[in-house]
C-alpha cells in the first residue's frame, strides 16, 4: 500500500471541491489499495457527508452512503433488493459497505487483483490472461476481445431490473442517469467502467414506484451458500393476474460484464401462463448472444435454469432460501 | 468424561498469546518477498532502492544470504531453508527478506526489490506430466509403495480381474489443497546470553528446536522454542517455517529481536500443500458382492525435491479383504509449491477414490452399499499376519444406519419439491500410531501437580486431555493438575501429528505417574520421614501407612521439600509384533441438489466411530465434527488451481473456498467405546484425522444417489451436475 493523504469533508460541496478518491465503507477501495491495484495519493473520507436516508414514500430513494445492511433490513424495500443485499458479502461487510460504493465495486477477476499480471482493465493494452486462463467465474454476455470480467454486484442486478437511476453531482452541477446506461460494456476500453466523471459523486439511488414489485425475488447460485459471489443470479418481479403474467422484470448477474437486463425474456413472459413450461420457454432466450470461454460454458445453461428457478420460486411462494 | 477446554477462557477472551503476539523491545520486522516465476534462475537482484527506503535495516537475498543449513529429521527428511540458492522451482518461492523498523516499512520496501529471472518453461500439470512419474519411496512404516498379493494359482491382477463376474473401475482425482490454518506461519526471534529464543506456532516445540539448531549450527541446548498456543496446524506446521528460519538468522546477524509473518497469499506458496492426486481403481467381485480383486494405482504431485508422497494407494491395502490386490504409488515432480502432510495424508484422497468405487460396485451389484462393505471387511492389512487389535466397524454401521434412517433410502434417491435428495455412506479408517514420548510429572507441596511435555495443542484439546489423564494416573481431581505444553524446555514428545498425541502422551503420563508415586512412597518411608520403616500405599492424593495418612503436599512439607519430579517415557514396543492397529468409522450424509441449478447442500451428517477409549467426550466430538467439515470442504469447495505458468489462480481466502457456517448442517457424532489396551495403556486410539477420511466419498455417493451423476473428482461443483439434471 502506498502512503496517501486523507481528508474528511463534511458537505457535498467540500467533497466536490477536494480532488481525492472517495472513501465510503472502504471494503473495495482499501482492499484494492492493499493489493496496490489502486494507488490514490489523496483519499477523501466522505462518511460525514450527509448522503443518508431511505425514503419509501414514492418508490424508493436511497442515500448513497446508506449501509447495505440498513437498506436490506428496511421494511419498505422491494423484496428483490433486500434479498440481493442479504445474499451479498457477509454481515460484517454489509454493516460497513455503502450502496454507492456497491455500485462502483470492481471486478473480482483474479488477474485484475494481481499487479504482477497483465490486465486490460487495470493497465489498458497489457492483455487479458483470463481468456485462456482461470475464466470459470467470468462473463458470457457483454464481453469483448479486451475483457471478459463480470460485474460482481448483486444489488445492481435488482436495481437495473427496477429501472433505477443514480443521481450524480460534480462541481458543474447535478444530473440523473438510468443505472442501465450508467454501466459501460468493456469494448476496447474496459478500464472505463461507467459514466462517472472524474470527481463526480453518487448522491442518491432512485427506484421508480412499481407496486407489483412487491412480488419479486432474487436467486443467487454460487459455490457456497454464503459469502461468495454469484456464478449466476436472477432478479425477477412478476405481475400476475388470473394465472397469467401481465408484466415482468428480469435481470441477471454473475454472467455479464455489467448488470444485465433480459428484456427479451420479459417480453416472452408477458401473456404467458404461470407454468413451469412457459417459464422454460421464456428463459430459452435468456442466453442469446452468449459467448462462453472454454472454462465457463456451463454458465449458458445455468443462466436459463437460474431464471426458471427464480420464476418458479416466486410463483410457488417458496421462501427463497436466502441466507446471509 | 467431559471437561471443557482448560484453555478456552484464555482463547475466547483474547488473552492467549500466540507466537506473533509477542513484542520485544527494539524489535525489527521482516517481510518475505516471493518469486513471480515458477522455474528458472535469478540472474540479478537490484536491492538499492529497498535498502534506501525509510526504516530499512537489511535486505537479504540469495546474493547476500543469511546462512542456513538444511535440517534433516528421520520423520520429515530434509526441511527446505530459504534464500540459499538462485534457482526458482515454484511460483511464490521466497527470494528476499527485508528487515525494517516497522512492518509497513519492510513490506513497502520489499515491493522495491527488482528481480531479473532467466525463466524456463514450467511443468505444473499432474495429468499432463505422467510420463515423468517415478516410483515412490517406501512409506514411513517401511512398506514398499507398490505391492501385489495374489491368491494361489492366480498369475496376475489382470487375470484376477478378468475372471471376476462383476468389474467396475474409474479414474479419480483430487486437487492440491492448503491447510489454511487461521494463524499464518510466523515467528518472533531474539538472541541473548542463553542463545536463541523463538516464539512460533508449530506442531512440536522440540521439533522446531532441533530444526533451528541444525539450520543455525548451534547446540540444541542453546535454542529455546516457545509455542503454548497454535492457531491451527493440520500438518502444515510440522516442518519449521520460512519466517522462523529467517527471523532467527536475521536476529542473530542484526543483534535485535525480529518478527516475521507470512501474508495469507504467501501461506499458499511459501509453506507446503497437500499434493494433487490421480488414482485409477478397478474392483472385481463375485455376484454376491465378495471382492475378488482390487487394483489401485496412484500418482501424486510433488515439488522438484520430492519432499513428500501422498500415499493414496495405501488405503486399499487396509480397507477390504480381497484375495488379489495390486497397489502402486508414483510421484510426479513439478514446478509447484512444496508438498507436505495434511490432515489424513493418503487416507483422505485415497478413501475418496476407493469409497466412491465401492459405491459404484454396490450400484453395479444392485446391493446396499453398507451390506457390500460389511461383507468385505478386512481382518488386518493385506499381506500381513497381524490382525486388527480391535475392530467394531460393523457396530458403527449398524448404529449409524439406525440413527440416520438409512432404511428409508432408495437406490434413486427421492424428491422434495425442487430438491433431489440423496443419501451416501463411506468407511473411514486411520491407523492407530504413537511416537516415543517423555513427560515430566511434578508433585507440589500445595497438593497440585504439573504434567509437562514439549508437544503442542493446535486446538485439538491435548492440554485438557493431559489434565484428565494426569488426574487419573495420580488419582486426583483434574482441577489439581496443571498441564504444560509448548516449550522445548519440557521433555520431548507429544508432537501434534499422525493422530498420536493422546496415545503417546497418555502412555508417558502413566509411566511418569508411577515413577513419581514410587519416589514419593520411598521418600515417605525413608529413615526420619513421617512413615519411616512402614509399608505405605498411595490413593486419592494421600500416602497411607500404619493407620495414618497424609496428603502428598503435607508429606512434602514435612520433608522440607517444595516438589518432587519424575520423568516417564513410553514408545511403541512389543505390541507391534502381535497386532495391527487402526481406528474405524462409518460416515453418513444426506445432500440436496437443486433440480434447476445443481447446487448441492449437505443437509445431515452422522459419523459413528470406533476409536478406542474416548478420553474427553466433548473435545473428541469437536475434533470429529471438524474433520467431517473438512470432508465436506474437500467434496464441495476446496481446491488450489495451479495455472500452466505455476501461478495460483485462487491463492487467497477469497478464491480458495472453504465452507462457511451456512454450508454445514447439524453434525451428529457417536462413539462405540472399546478401549484398545492392546495398543497402549490408556486404550485411546487417534481421532484427529479419521473424521475427514470417509466424508468426501460419502458426499459424492449421496450426490450420485440424488442425481444419478457420478462425479469422480473433487470438489464437485455445479457444472459437474447440470447436464445430468432433469430439465
Ligand atoms: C470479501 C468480500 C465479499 C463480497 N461479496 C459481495 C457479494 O457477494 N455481492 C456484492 O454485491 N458485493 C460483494 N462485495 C463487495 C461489497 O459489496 C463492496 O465492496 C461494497 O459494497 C463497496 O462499498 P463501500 O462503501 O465499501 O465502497 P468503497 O470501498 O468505499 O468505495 C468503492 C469505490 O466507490 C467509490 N465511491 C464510494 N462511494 C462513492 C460515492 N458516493 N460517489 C462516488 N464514488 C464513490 C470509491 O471511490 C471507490 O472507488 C464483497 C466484498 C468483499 C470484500
Ligand atoms: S477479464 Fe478483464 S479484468 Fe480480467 S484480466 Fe481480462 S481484462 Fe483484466
Amino acid at each position: 500500500m502506498q502512503s496517501f493523504e486523507l481528508t474528511a469533508p463534511t458537505t457535498v460541496d467540500d467533497a466536490l471541491a477536494g480532488a481525492g478518491t472517495f472513501l465510503a465503507g472502504g471494503t473495495t477501495l482499501v482492499d484494492l489499495m492493499k493489493l496496490d491495484v489502486l494507488t490514490p495519493r489523496h483519499v477523501q473520507d466522505i462518511n460525514a457527508v450527509p448522503l443518508r436516508g431511505i425514503d419509501t414514500t414514492d418508490g424508493l430513494r436511497l442515500g448513497a452512503l446508506e449501509r447495505m445492511s440498513d437498506v436490506a433490513r428496511h421494511p419498505g424495500v422491494y423484496p428483490m433488493i433486500s434479498r440481493a443485499l442479504l445474499q451479498s458479502a457477509s454481515q460484517q461487510l454489509r454493516n460497513m459497505a455503502s450502496m454507492g460504493g456497491n455500485l462502483l465495486q470492481r471486478t473480482r477477476c483474479t488477474y485484475f487483483r494481481d499487479v504482477s499480471m497483465p490486465c486490460n482493465r487495470r493497465v489498458p493494452g497489457s492483455g487479458c490472461p483470463a481468456r485462456s486462463g482461470a475464466g470459470r467465474m467470468h462473463a458470457v454476455l457483454g464481453t469483448s476481445e479486451a475483457c471478459v470480467a463480470t460485474h460482481p454486484s448483486d444489488v445492481a442486478v435488482a436495481l437495473v431490473a427496477l429501472d433505477a437511476q443514480v443521481s450524480l453531482a460534480d462541481a458543474a452541477g447535478t444530473r440523473t442517469v438510468p443505472l442501465l446506461d450508467f454501466y459501460r460494456l468493456p469494448g476496447d476500453t474496459p478500464h472505463v467502467e461507467n459514466d462517472l466523471r472524474p470527481g463526480e459523486l453518487i448522491t442518491e439511488i432512485v427506484v421508480p414506484r412499481l407496486d407489483w414489485a412487491a412480488n419479486s425475488t432474487y436467486v443467487k447460485v454460487r459455490d457456497r451458500q454464503s459469502y461468495e459471489f454469484a456464478l449466476c443470479s436472477a432478479a425477477v418481479a412478476l405481475d400476475v393476474r388470473d394465472a397469467r403474467v401481465v408484466d415482468a422484470r428480469v435481470a441477471v448477474g454473475g454472467v455479464a460484464t455489467v448488470p444485465w437486463r433480459l428484456t427479451a425474456v420479459e417480453e416472452a413472459l408477458r401473456g404467458a401462463p404461470v407454468t413451469e413450461e412457459a417459464f422454460q420457454e421464456a428463459a430459452g432466450v435468456a442466453a442469446e448472444g452468449a459467448t462462453p470461454l472454454s472454462a465457463n460454458g456451463f454458465k449458458v445453461p445455468l443462466l436459463r435454469r437460474t431464471v426458471v428457478r427464480a420464476l418458479c420460486e416466486l410463483t410457488q411462494d417458496e421462501p427463497s432460501g436466502s441466507r446471509g | 468424561m467431559t471437561t471443557t477446554r482448560i484453555d478456552a477462557p484464555l482463547k475466547v477472551t483474547g488473552r492467549a498469546r500466540y507466537g506473533s503476539d509477542h513484542n520485544l523491545p527494539g524489535m525489527l520486522y521482516g517481510h518475505v518477498m516471493t518469486s513471480t516465476i515458477a522455474n528458472g534462475e535469478i540472474v540479478a537482484m537490484d536491492v538499492a532502492a529497498a535498502q534506501a527506503a525509510p526504516g530499512v535495516v537489511a535486505v537479504y537475498t540469495p546474493f547476500d544470504p543469511l546462512t542456513l543449513r538444511t535440517p534433516t529429521t528421520p520423520m520429515l527428511g530434509d526441511t527446505w531453508v530459504p534464500l540459499q540458492d538462485r534457482t526458482v522451482t515454484h511460483y511464490g518461492q521466497p527470494v528476499a527478506f527485508v528487515v525494517a523498523e516497522t512492518y509497513e516499512q519492510a513490506r513497502d520496501a520489499s515491493a522495491l526489490v527488482e528481480v531479473s529471472y532467466d525463466e524456463r518453461p514450467a511443468r505444473t500439470s499432474l495429468a499432463g506430466n505422467l510420463e515423468l512419474a517415478e516410483d515412490a519411496p517406501p512409506g514411513l512404516d517401511g512398506e514398499p509403495s507398490s505391492s501385489v498379493v495374489l491368491a494361489e494359482g492366480v498369475e496376475s491382477i489382470e487375470d484376477a480381474l478378468a475372471s471376476s463376474p462383476v468389474v467396475v473401475g474409474g479414474r479419480y482425482s483430487t486437487p492440491t489443497q492448503n491447510h489454511a490454518a487461521m494463524e499464518p506461519h510466523s515467528a518472533v526471534a531474539h538472541w541473548d546470553a542463553d542463545g536463541l529464543t523463538v516464539y512460533s506456532g508449530n506442531q512440536g516445540a522440540f521439533v522446531q528446536q532441533a530444526d533451528l539448531a541444525a539450520a543455525l549450527e548451534v547446540d540444541p541446548s542453546a535454542v529455546h522454542t516457545v509455542n503454548p498456543f497454535v492457531g491451527g496446524a493440520f500438518g502444515g506446521k510440522g516442518r519449521t517455517s520460512v519466517p522462523a528460519f529467517l527471523a532467527a538468522a536475521a536476529s542473530r546477524a542484526l543483534g535485535r529481536p525480529v518478527k516475521a509473518a507470512l501474508s495469507r497469499e504467501q501461506v499458499f506458496t511459501a509453506t507446503a500443500n497437500r499434493p494433487e492426486t490421480l488414482q485409477e481403481i478397478t474392483l472385481g467381485a463375485d455376484r454376491d458382492g465378495t471382492l475378488i480383486a482390487v487394483r489401485h494405482d496412484s500418482w501424486c504431485s510433488a515439488d522438484t525435491d520430492r519432499s513428500f508422497v501422498e500415499p493414496t494407494s495405501a488405503t486399499s491395502r487396509v480397507a477390504y479383504r480381497t484375495p488379489n490386490l495390486a497397489v502402486s504409488q508414483k510421484v510426479v515432480p513439478l514446478h509447484i509449491p512444496r508438498t507436505t502432510f495434511m490432515r489424513a495424508p493418503g487416507e483422505a484422497p485415497g478413501s475418496f477414490a476407493l469409497e466412491s468405487a465401492m459405491d459404484e460396485l454396490a450400484v453395479a451389484l444392485d446391493m446396499d452399499p453398507i451390506e457390500l462393505r460389511l461383507r468385505n471387511g478386512s481382518l488386518g492389512p493385506a499381506g500381513s499376519d497381524l490382525q486388527w487389535s480391535s475392530k467394531y466397524l460393523d457396530d458403527c454401521y449398524r448404529i449409524g444406519a439406525e440413527h440416520f434412517g438409512w432404511s428409508s433410502r432408495t437406490p434413486t434417491g427421492r424428491r422434495e419439491g425442487d430438491w433431489l435428495v440423496g443419501m451416501g455412506t463411506a468407511t473411514a479408517m486411520f491407523p492407530a500410531l504413537r511416537f516415543p514420548t517423555t513427560t515430566e510429572i511434578t508433585l507440589q507441596a500445595d497438593d497440585t501437580a504439573l504434567v509437562s511435555v514439549g508437544g503442542s495443542d493446535p486446538g485439538t484439546g491435548l492440554l485438557t486431555v493431559m489434565a484428565l489423564l494426569g488426574a487419573e494416573a495420580l488419582d486426583l481431581g483434574p482441577e489439581r493438575i496443571t498441564p504444560r505444553l509448548g516449550l522445548s524446555a519440557y521433555p520431548p514428545g507429544g508432537m501434534s501429528g499422525g493422530s498420536t498425541a493422546t496415545a503417546s502422551v497418555g502412555s508417558a503420563i502413566v509411566a511418569a505417574a508411577s515413577a513419581v508415586l514410587e519416589e514419593l512412597q520411598s521418600l515417605a518411608s525413608a529413615p526420619d520421614a513421617p512413615f519411616a520403616g512402614q509399608d505405605v500405599t498411595y490413593a486419592d492424593g494421600r500416602v497411607l501407612g500404619g493407620g495414618r495418612s497424609m496428603t502428598f503436599g503435607e508429606l512434602l512439607s514435612a520433608l522440607g521439600r517444595d516438589t518432587i519430579s519424575a520423568i516417564g517415557s513410553a514408545a511403541p514396543g512389543e505390541e507391534m509384533t502381535k497386532h495391527s492397529f487402526s481406528s474405524f468409522g462409518a460416515q453418513f450424509c444426506e445432500v440436496r441438489v437443486h433440480r434447476w441449478t445443481g447446487d448441492v447442500r449437505v443437509s445431515r451428517m452422522l459419523g459413528v466411530f470406533d476409536a478406542g477409549r474416548i478420553v474427553n467426550d466433548q473435545a473428541a466430538r469437536s475434533q470429529l465434527k471438524g474433520g467431517m467439515i473438512w470432508g465436506v470442504s474437500a467434496a464441495l469447495h476446496e481446491g488450489l488451481e495451479i495455472e500452466d505458468d505455476g501461478r495460483l489462480a485462487n491463492g487467497d481466502l477469497a478464491g480458495y473456498l472453504l465452507p462457511v457456517n451456512a454450508d454445514i448442517p447439524e453434525i451428529d457424532v457417536q462413539f462405540v467405546q472399546h478401549p484398545d489396551t492392546l495398543h497402549n495403556p490408556v486404550g485411546a486410539r487417534g481421532i484427529g484425522e479419521i473424521g475427514v477420511v470417509g466424508m468426501a466419498a460419502a458426499v459424492a455417493n449421496a450426490v450420485y444417489n440424488a442425481t444419478g451423476v457420478r462425479v469422480r473428482h473433487t470438489p464437485i461443483t455445479i457444472e459437474d451436475l447440470l447436464e445430468g439434471l432433469p430439465s
